[in-house]
């Protein structure tokens, strides 16, 4: 079981990445919904699997003698609500990019950087010092 | 099963967040061309908070069962954070209703962004430290993208948010490995569990790796630090300068609570990667910068720099001898960084006229002629930035090379030598249009604006006579080590 | 002392003033600054020590990491200091009437009176550090001395030169400060004289010599860092006069004698010093000759005069180190004089070509008086100062124990040359028919406060040569005292009987005279040959390497900030993988194993699941399917989390996988639709190796956690408590509320940004599209 779970994880983890590497803005966030995914299966899988044992206390019995690790659940919750936090946010994000930049290919969203500019920095700056 | 001291050992925090809170209700009664009263009480519930900080700083506590703590660390970085803020929100004022992006939502964004690094400060749990990440990270994602109608804004929002969120992953990733090599969250736990010996030491490695790759984005340190000239280039400037001071200074009080309580026995591991971090962060922050002749984007990139000098005494991490040395020449230098940054920050503010319209070298000619003060101010924070003596950038970086000579890093020190010397020539190249190229400029100065500048170059000079005062503090801030 | 150290420290106030008063008095506020060298004058001679025991005083700066703020005045400083207050003095008269008209008056004067101030402060301060700022100070200050007239492209470049050479020695030297420092535990500079054993037997010391050394050759323009100085004459002539020919280029000499004390022993110090000062020595007069600019034949002297003093402090023998002394006095004396003076012709000629000059001494009497003097003490005639300060110079290289004639032979090389100098730039401007005729060219007549300054300086020349048993054997012998740190006696008189010193002397000066004589022939073709060797020389092995480094910035610039996204994420995954990569490669021994357990029928069902939507996710090209197969991947892990026992996780991940789909059906349509991303080949392949090499050390990490056995103490703890302290029977739930609940807090709080977030980014009117005015 485990074995496959961590090929479910890599999959999960390659395919993140790969759509982060596309140039559409939704597939990236799409890639980062999946990364997440492989973070949960990484935290669950930090404590032993354990089937049909779920961290509950009986009234009658009391503490049982096999149970799953609570700890790592408890941070599978965080780790849950917060993406999708995030992803609540990502997604308005994208939209109001969206509606400024009219695309949603990021390859059209580099005017911040001017490396193109830099050859003619370079002159001007050749002639200050030399 | 909270006890009060508990909430007393995070009360500032949850002042800055409640207050944070009020002031978004309040902000809706405020009509949109009085948002002055949203950014002076913003202010107040900033300085309140300091109040609360300085009551309570010298003690030490482990509050909430031990996921927090408060030590004179934490309390030197709130006051840090804190000061930052106000500064931040004098910085806003004017400029949002120039970009005529004036909404409440700033200053309360700023605040919960500020009470996310103080948390961080204090986090004594791996947990607490993920979350603390993420609330001080995703305000600023907004407040990147605050100048909404505007494209540079909205891609650097888009792209800071991309990368911060990739790089957070990492920081839960880096805590899933480690919890299932301690079986601990906690710091104390997992600093019992390294000193028993039982921690898995593989797993309990690469977790530290991947932790360290989360934060290195944070104080951007090469390979991690492409996403900050776009970012600081595309943001509104005052959120630039918030960043470049106090989200820096947060990512570093994370790196060295972290890898100071929990890495120490790592230290034969981890020295070379930070070194080469160091390095590397040192060459290419500086020898960019050479090329530019965006002002923006060119203080991106010292930025970057400056964080590899830090980085450089950060390589003695699990130096026990020298570690003291380590953490008050950080302290010191954010100080010192700080000032200098907010000061050549608010300069830029002046000068910038349209959002958007990067600010070239060309646009500072003349400023030296007609607004002779400015100018001394940008000469100060020019030179300080390039660590020349009689300014607080001098003494910082001495502290930082003299930490990292006492260490014996001797070739780390000499290039972090060899890249100031690039450096001296991009900071001056500002003073040289500043002072040397004819121009008419026309700038309108705000009054809180030139307060910042003007408190900033005093205090640049003024306390570089005195370095001590605040060496002194910052060595007393020393963290609570397990 | 107290009362001197405030003296000077208090110049940096004044320099601030210094430009309201010039906006207040123009060019005469000249005569009110000259009362801060003045006074500096008169307190030195008041302390004019004789002993070895300097007056010092500490002020306490940073105890806690020992540093204090040491003055102190020997004889060594005495001497430099007397020269930087008293020339200061004339200087600052002289630039009042020189930049008389000048619109950035104001910023000469500050300038350079925070440049003697701090000068003085390199000459007083006991504590390295405190050396060091005040060095770098002096750096800068000449940086915006020479940019002074900053219209000019050429100005600014020699101004940046300067202060990137120098101001990279100086950070050398701040480095070698530091080793010495760790070596000895103190930054005072007689701690470390009283430690020098401990710094001869360390192996750091080397080190520390060269960096220390470095920052000497930078500032001192030894060669092969020499080029600076002669681009520095761009600065206006009071500033070369002072900071490039009496002043500032002689730290770098102070620098060497000062730590002599600590440093001379090395082996290496008698290794390189003397030969680096010899090749500047010889190299610096041989340029000199190729010059026909007054300024630029007096900068080339100079490299070969400082060359001279250094080549004296690396023999190292009391005799070369009292004429090291005397040679520092004399040559600041005539080297001063003589800029004045070219800057008086300057003005008055309206050229400083030698060859255009000629019969000026009708016009400038007073002038060519000064100049006479000057030339003749620079050529070394008796009886003035110039004179005796060569004889020692070849005292010193004919008694020393090491190729006594070489030594010599080269030093009357270089003195040659000054003969010759001497009379290009002292004499023949005055005295002989200009040997081009230039019609533009209108003389007027010298000003007072331009020939007041140089007549001064040449006169104390004169006197000091005269009358050379009184106040320069008492300076130099003090001087000498303190670098040899021992009671030193020197005797100067003009006669001491026919000696082999005498008769090289007279050598000198015939040879020099028909040097002199030839100027004619010899400028144009030594100028010819240095024009041909200066391709290969420094200077533009300093502007090619300028280049170079800026196109190297362009280049990284490209390279790692190309602007798109997908880069950066490549860049930090890789250096993320290669970490994980060389963490598991070094530690590969003490792996641990997976424990296999048998998949059951269900978990295969949703794994599969799971494996497949995601590999079809890289592939959806239509929105609404993406968001179906990431449902199905999500749904999937739900189930697994209640097959293995976390209900609680499972529940969690069915409601925001719900609200996910939910809020992305709602938006879609808002969304942007997909671009194809057209990637070329081998972009794709990049991408696929990437991803799949993150997929594998995913896989790897995933197999590495589960084989590590669980030794959580947090479970039982829990376990164990959750009813007695929490009353709950879901472990979970008491972790999340109860025993940290601070967390769900922090979480909450996040959750609450998030929405004001999303709250503040769709609370506002729409802007204009693709960057408008909004």
């Amino acid at each position: 079981m485990l074995f496959l779970m961590a090929i479910a994880a890599g999959v999960l983890f390659a395919a993140g990445i790969f759509m982060i590497l596309r140039r559409s803005m939704v597939k990236v966030l799409v890639g980062i919904l999946l990364l997440g995914y492989a973070a949960n299966l990484l935290l669950f899988n930090a404590a032993p699997l354990i089937r049909g044992a779920p961290p509950l206390i009986d009234p009658v019995i009391g503490v049982p003698t096999v149970y799953a690790d609570p700890v790592p659940q408890a941070l599978i919750l965080t780790a849950i609500v917060i993406s999708f936090g995030v992803t609540a946010f990502a997604v308005v994000l994208i939209r109001r990019a969206y509606a400024v930049t009219g695309t949603g290919d990021l390859d059209n969203m580099h005017c911040t950087d001017i490396p193109c500019e830099s050859e003619e920095i370079l002159s001007d700056l050749e002639d200050e010092i030399l | 099963m909270t006890r009060m001291i508990d909430i007393y050992s995070i009360l500032p925090v949850m002042i800055v967040a409640g207050w944070a809170l009020l002031l978004l209700v309040v902000d809706l009664w405020i009509p949109r061309h009085r948002k002055g009263i949203t950014a002076l009480l913003a202010a107040i519930g900033l300085a309140i908070a300091l109040g609360f900080v300085l009551a309570s700083s010298g003690n030490t506590i482990l509050g909430f069962n031990q996921m927090v703590v408060l030590d004179g660390f934490s309390s030197f970085m709130q006051v840090l954070f804190l000061v930052s803020g106000m500064v931040a929100v004098a910085l806003a004022y004017d400029y949002i209703q120039r970009m005529n992006i004036n909404h409440g939502e700033f200053y309360v964004l700023m605040m919960f962004s500020i009470a996310g690094m103080m948390l961080m400060s204090q986090a004594y749990n791996l947990l607490m430290v993920f979350l603390a990440l993420e609330l001080l990270s995703i305000p600023l994602y907004v407040l990147t993208g605050f100048a909404r109608t505007r494209l540079e804004s909205e891609e650097a929002s888009l792209k800071y948010f991309l990368l911060g969120a990739f790089a957070s992953g990492f920081v839960l990733y880096g805590t899933a490995l480690i919890f299932s090599a301690t079986g601990q969250l906690d710091f104390v736990g997992i600093a019992a569990v390294v000193t028993a010996g039982s921690a898995n030491s593989v797993l309990f490695l690469i977790g530290a790796a991947l932790l360290l790759v989360g934060f290195g984005f944070k104080i951007a340190a090469v390979p991690f630090q492409m996403w900050t000239p776009d970012v600081y280039q595309g943001a509104p400037t005052p959120v630039t300068a918030f960043m470049s001071v106090a989200v820096k200074a947060a990512g570093f009080a994370a790196l060295m609570r972290v890898f100071l309580v929990l890495f120490p026995s790592l230290s034969e591991h981890l020295t070379p990667i930070l070194w080469v971090m160091a390095a590397l962060t040192m060459i290419v922050g500086n020898i960019v910068a050479l090329a530019q002749n965006n002002i923006k984007r060119m203080l991106a990139y010292s930025a970057i720099a400056h964080a590899g000098y830090i980085l450089m005494a950060f390589v003695a991490f699990g130096n026990g001898e020298v570690v003291g040395n380590t953490v008050a020449a950080t302290l010191f230098y954010l100080v010192a960084y700080g000032l200098t940054s907010f000061g050549a920050w608010a300069l830029v503010i002046v000068i910038e006229r349209e959002y958007g319209k990067g600010i070239l070298l060309d646009d500072l000619a003349g400023i030296g002629k007609h607004y002779p003060w400015l100018g001394v101010a940008m000469l100060v924070f020019m030179l300080s930035f390039a660590g020349v003596p009689l300014t607080m950038g001098f003494w910082g970086k001495f502290y930082l090379f003299r930490t990292a000579v006492q260490a014996g890093y001797i070739g780390l020190a000499i290039i972090g030598l060899l890249t100031s010397v690039a450096s001296a020539y991009y900071y001056l190249r500002v003073v040289v249009y500043m002072f040397m190229k004819p121009g008419e400029p026309k700038l309108q100065i705000n009054p809180w604006v030139s307060l910042v500048i003007g408190v900033a170059a005093l205090a640049v000079l003024l306390l570089s006579l005195i370095p001590w005062t605040i060496l002194e503090l910052a060595s007393r801030a020393v963290l609570l080590l397990q | 002392m107290t009362a001197l150290s405030i003296t000077i420290l208090t110049g940096f106030l004044i320099a601030i003033l210094a430009p309201f008063l010039t906006r207040l008095m123009k060019h005469r506020a000249a005569f009110v600054l000259a009362l801060y060298p003045l006074a500096v004058v008169i307190q030195l001679l008041a302390l004019q020590p004789d002993t070895l025991t300097a007056p010092s005083i500490q002020f306490p700066w940073v105890p806690s990491m020992g540093l204090w703020m040491t003055f102190t005045l020997d004889g060594l400083g005495f001497l430099i200091a007397m020269l930087i207050a008293g020339i200061g003095t004339l200087v600052i008269l002289y630039g009042g009437e020189y930049l008389r008209d000048d619109p950035y008056l104001e910023r000469f004067f500050l300038w350079v009176i925070i440049f003697m101030a701090s000068m003085l402060g390199v000459v007083t301060s006991g504590n390295a550090l405190v050396l060091f700022v005040f060095w770098e100070l002096t750096s800068i200050s000449s940086f915006f001395l020479i940019g002074y007239k900053f219209e000019y492209e050429s100005a600014r470049a020699a101004a940046w030169q300067a202060l990137l050479v120098t101001g990279a020695g100086g950070l050398a030297m701040l480095a070698g400060f530091v080793l010495l420092g760790q070596i000895t535990g103190s930054f005072e500079i007689n701690q470390w004289m009283q430690n020098s054993n401990l710094v001869q037997e360390s192996a750091l010391a080397p080190a520390a010599f060269i960096l220390i050394l470095l920052g000497a050759m930078t500032k001192s323009a030894q060669f092969p860092f020499h080029f600076w100085l002669p681009n520095a004459m761009e600065a206006p002539t009071p500033v070369s006069a002072y900071l490039h020919s009496a002043t500032m280029v002689k730290a770098g000499v102070y620098l060497l004698a000062r730590l002599f004390p600590v440093l001379g022993g090395l082996a290496l110090w008698n290794q390189v010093v003397p030969w680096v000062g010899l090749l500047t020595l010889v190299g610096g007069a041989l340029l000199a000759l190729g010059q026909t600019d007054l300024k630029k034949l007096l900068a080339y002297t100079t490299v070969s005069s400082l060359g001279g003093m250094v080549f004296l402090l690396g023999l190292g023998t009391p005799l070369a180190v009292k004429s090291a002394m005397l040679f520092l006095l004399t040559h600041a004396l005539y080297k001063g004089t003589l800029f004045l003076v070219a800057g008086g012709v300057d003005h008055s000629a309206g050229s400083r070509d030698i060859r255009k000059l000629g019969k000026l001494a009708k016009l400038m009497p007073f002038t060519a008086l000064a100049a006479g003097l000057a030339a003749l003490s620079m050529a070394g005639i008796p009886p003035l100062i110039g004179f005796i300060s060569k004889e020692y110079v070849y005292e010193s290289t004919y008694y020393y124990s090491n190729l006594p004639f070489i030594l010599t032979g080269l030093a009357v090389l270089a003195n040659v040359a000054n003969v010759a100098v001497a009379g290009w730039v002292g004499i023949r401007p005055f005295w002989q028919q200009p040997e081009q005729k230039d019609e533009d060219l209108h003389p007027h007549k010298e000003s007072l406060w331009l020939w007041i300054p140089p007549l001064v300086l040449a006169i104390t020349g004169l006197f000091m040569g005269v009358f050379s048993q009184g106040t320069a054997q008492t300076w130099v012998a003090a001087a000498t005292s303190a670098v040899l740190q021992e009671m030193s006696k020197v005797k100067l008189s003009l006669w001491h009987g026919i000696t082999p010193m005498l008769l090289l002397s007279v050598l000198t000066l015939m040879i020099g005279v028909v040097v002199y004589l030839a100027s004619r022939t010899l400028i144009p073709r030594l100028a010819a040959f240095w024009n041909k060797l200066s391709s290969v020389g420094p200077n533009i092995f300093y502007s090619r390497s300028m280049r170079a480094f800026l196109s190297v910035a362009g280049w990284q610039t490209k390279i790692l900030q190309s602007g798109y996204l997908r880069y950066y994420i490549i860049t930090i995954l890789v250096t993320t993988v290669t970490l994980a990569v060389v963490t598991l490669a070094t530690r590969y021994d003490s792996l641990p194993n997976p424990q296999w357990t048998q998949p059951r029928f269900y978990d295969v069902i949703f794994i599969v699941i799971i494996i497949v939507s995601a590999i079809l996710v890289t592939r959806a090209e239509s929105r609404l399917a993406t968001i179906t197969l990431l449902g199905a991947i999500g749904f999937s892990i739900a189930i697994l989390f209640l097959l293995y026992s976390a209900p609680d996780l499972a529940m969690v991940q069915f409601a925001v996988e719900t609200l996910t789909v939910v809020l992305f059906v709602l938006v879609i349509y808002q969304l942007p639709k997909y671009t194809k991303s057209n990637y070329p080949i081998h972009a794709n392949v990049l991408h696929i190796i990437v991803s799949a090499a993150g997929g594998i050390m995913m896989v790897v990490l995933m197999l590495l956690t589960s084989a590590v056995p669980s030794n959580s103490t947090l479970a039982p703890y829990f376990m164990e408590s959750s009813l007695p302290l929490a009353k709950g029977h879901n472990v979970v739930n008491v972790i999340l509320v109860d025993f940290r609940g601070l967390d769900t807090l922090g979480e909450i709080t996040v959750l609450m940004i998030a929405a004001i977030g999303v709250f503040a980014l769709l609370g506002l009117k729409k802007g204009s599209k693709r960057g408008g005015n909004g």
